[in-house]
């Protein structure tokens, strides 16, 4: 069976229902590993009969349902429809909206850490990366060491190592470009006491790659750093977003995807105004929750359009979120040597899948930034 | 004899594969308790029968995943499910701001959120099946009748052959492959 994009649907097709024959299961991993192009559009074609597949499947299951319920209420379709008066009662009051609360009670160990320029506002303004001390440093320690063995025990091959001396602070980075070059916020490499020994990012696999600083811009908090492996790829394809450095709508649907522990950590909110802090022009604000650890989280609207990456959170009787702008990260990026030029795509890759299909697709492509001191 | 366990495990499994037997039998021992609650508070016989097959929907999904093992009964289960999607209803209808969480104890935080994954995952699962719908619709015809055939009524590729006057199942395939490339350009288009 030849493997080319004329028969893309039955590939697709064959995988799906786990009967390709061996021979060409093989080819095909190799072929999605090394032909990104190919890989984008066998990817499209396995979501889409994913989708159309268990669409149909809810479909025939809710049909069902209806026909259930019409045999089982033969009797009594009496029109008792007279509208009551709707009572609140305790038991059902929702307990998702503790979920931010419990995030920030988690994180009640940390010390905040200021940017530099806002300490006349302290009290307003704090930079949510995480400094990690104590207890924690115990704790993270214990983790990677788990993870480390456990990655071991799989995938041997690989030869990534955790770094040995203490993390001194943790925030969240993302892709510029599959090539290794990545945004995270300044803060979190620099602060009061200067800049760590050394930085490394962790990926989802739980993977560490060392890190250089390629540029930054202090006064927007942005920094770009390249994972100085060579042959470094965060994942298969090309960045499954796009940039969007023009402003976005008041009111705009936004997600974040962070580290502000261990795991990569999900949340949803919306642009609340369209300037930031101190009306500065090359922010956002925002309404959504998020816990320390996710400075340099992107941005990212709907469309799979990142919008910009978070770099504060107001004080606790605000709690409003920052972002610095995609704006300023294009505005860095321009400011670096031709032979350093990032392609940023053109096109996001998941505008429109379902969130947890962005989800996926983006998690290869956003990591925990932990910077380490002897 | 086996556990109570055992026996709902075996019950989800068969939710899962969309069998009939099972779901009336889940049907049945749930849906007056449930719509005995919601009438209680403020819903009418008909927001009961919507509640609760929504509900059943979110088992549904959820029961899809192999490694989903229900830590409560699938009774449990189900009322936690309905009380969250009613109480999202009220919210939606009402514009009320979220009270305080009130612990009490039947619904303790950590399953509360649980829940409203669970929730969030069916919803943005709908959301996202509508979209197919809508691109479906644009399907000019036969494709949009042989995808529907082949993916909601489950029908063979052999059937469809028959009933669209192609000459064997494999001329059929080649259209399915065709209608599902076209699909595509219209479902991925917002990409650009």
């Amino acid at each position: 069976m030849s493997l080319s994009t004329n028969n893309i649907w039955e590939l697709a097709e064959l995988y799906l229902a786990g009967s390709l024959p061996q021979e060409t299961f093989v080819q095909l991993k190799a072929r999605l590993a090394t032909d990104s192009a190919f890989a984008t559009e066998f990817y499209e074609a396995t979501d889409l009969i994913r989708s159309a597949t268990d669409s149909g499947k809810h479909k025939r299951f809710k049909n069902m349902l209806r026909d259930i319920h019409r045999e089982q209420t033969k009797k009594d379709t009496g029109s008792k429809k007279a509208t009551k008066h709707v009572i609140f009662t305790p038991e059902f009051w929702r307990t998702a909206s503790i979920a931010a609360g419990v995030a920030i009670l988690t994180s009640t160990i940390t010390i905040w850490s200021l940017k530099p320029s806002m300490r006349k506002n302290e009290s307003r303004y704090n930079m949510i990366s995480r400094e990690v001390k104590g207890l924690q440093i115990a704790q993270a320690q214990q983790l990677q060491k788990q993870q480390q063995l456990e990655k071991n025990l799989d995938t041997k091959t690989r030869k990534s190592f955790a770094p040995t001396s203490d993390v001194m602070k943790t925030g969240t980075g993302f892709a510029l470009s599959n090539n290794g070059y990545f945004v995270t916020a300044y803060h979190v490499l620099h602060d009061e006491n200067g800049y760590g020994d050394s930085v490394y990012i962790q990926n989802h696999d739980g993977q560490y790659f060392k890190a250089s600083l390629v540029t930054f811009n202090a006064e927007t908090d942005v920094a770009i750093m390249k994972v100085e492996k060579s042959g470094f790829r965060f994942g298969k394809g090309e960045l499954p977003y796009s940039f969007a450095p023009a402003k976005a709508a008041l009111g705009s649907h936004i997600f974040t995807l962070g580290y502000p522990a261990e795991d990569i950590s999900y949340s949803e909110g919306y642009i609340s105004a369209r300037n930031g802090y101190d009306g500065n022009g090359m922010q956002y604000t925002l309404e959504l929750p998020v816990g320390y650890g996710e400075s340099g989280s992107p941005l990212v609207d709907g469309k799979g359009n990142v919008l910009g990456l978070l770099t504060a959170v107001g004080s606790q009787a605000e709690e409003k979120t920052y972002a610095v702008s995609a704006k300023a990260i294009m505005e860095l990026m321009h400011k670096l040597p031709d032979e350093k030029c990032i392609k940023l795509p053109k096109s996001s890759h998941i505008g429109r899948m379902s969130r947890e299909q962005q989800i996926s697709k983006m998690e290869a492509y956003t990591f925990a930034v932990k910077v380490y001191k002897k | 004899m086996q556990s109570q366990f055992n026996i709902e495990q075996q019950l989800l499994a068969a939710l899962a594969a969309g069998d009939r037997a099972a779901t009336e039998q889940i049907y049945s021992q749930n849906y007056h308790i449930i719509s005995g609650w919601l009438q209680k508070n403020g819903g009418t016989s008909a927001d009961a029968a919507d509640l609760f097959q929504e509900a059943m929907v979110v088992l549904f999904g959820k029961a899809q995943d192999e490694e989903f093992r229900l830590t409560c009964s699938i009774g449990t289960y189900l009322f936690a499910i309905s009380k969250h999607l009613w109480y999202k209803k009220l919210q939606k209808q009402h514009r009320e701001p979220v009270p305080l969480h009130e612990n009490k104890g039947d619904d303790d935080e950590d399953t509360g959120i649980a829940y409203e994954d669970d929730i969030n995952t069916h919803k943005e699962r709908e959301a996202h099946y509508e979209q197919l719908d809508a691109a479906l619709d644009q399907l000019g015809e036969p494709c949009r009748s042989i995808l529907r055939a082949y993916y909601h009524h489950d029908k063979s590729m052999q059937e469809i052959a028959a009933s669209f006057g192609y000459t064997n199942p494999e001329n059929a395939k080649t259209q399915k492959y065709k209608c599902l490339t076209r699909l595509r350009k219209i479902f991925y288009a917002g990409m650009d």
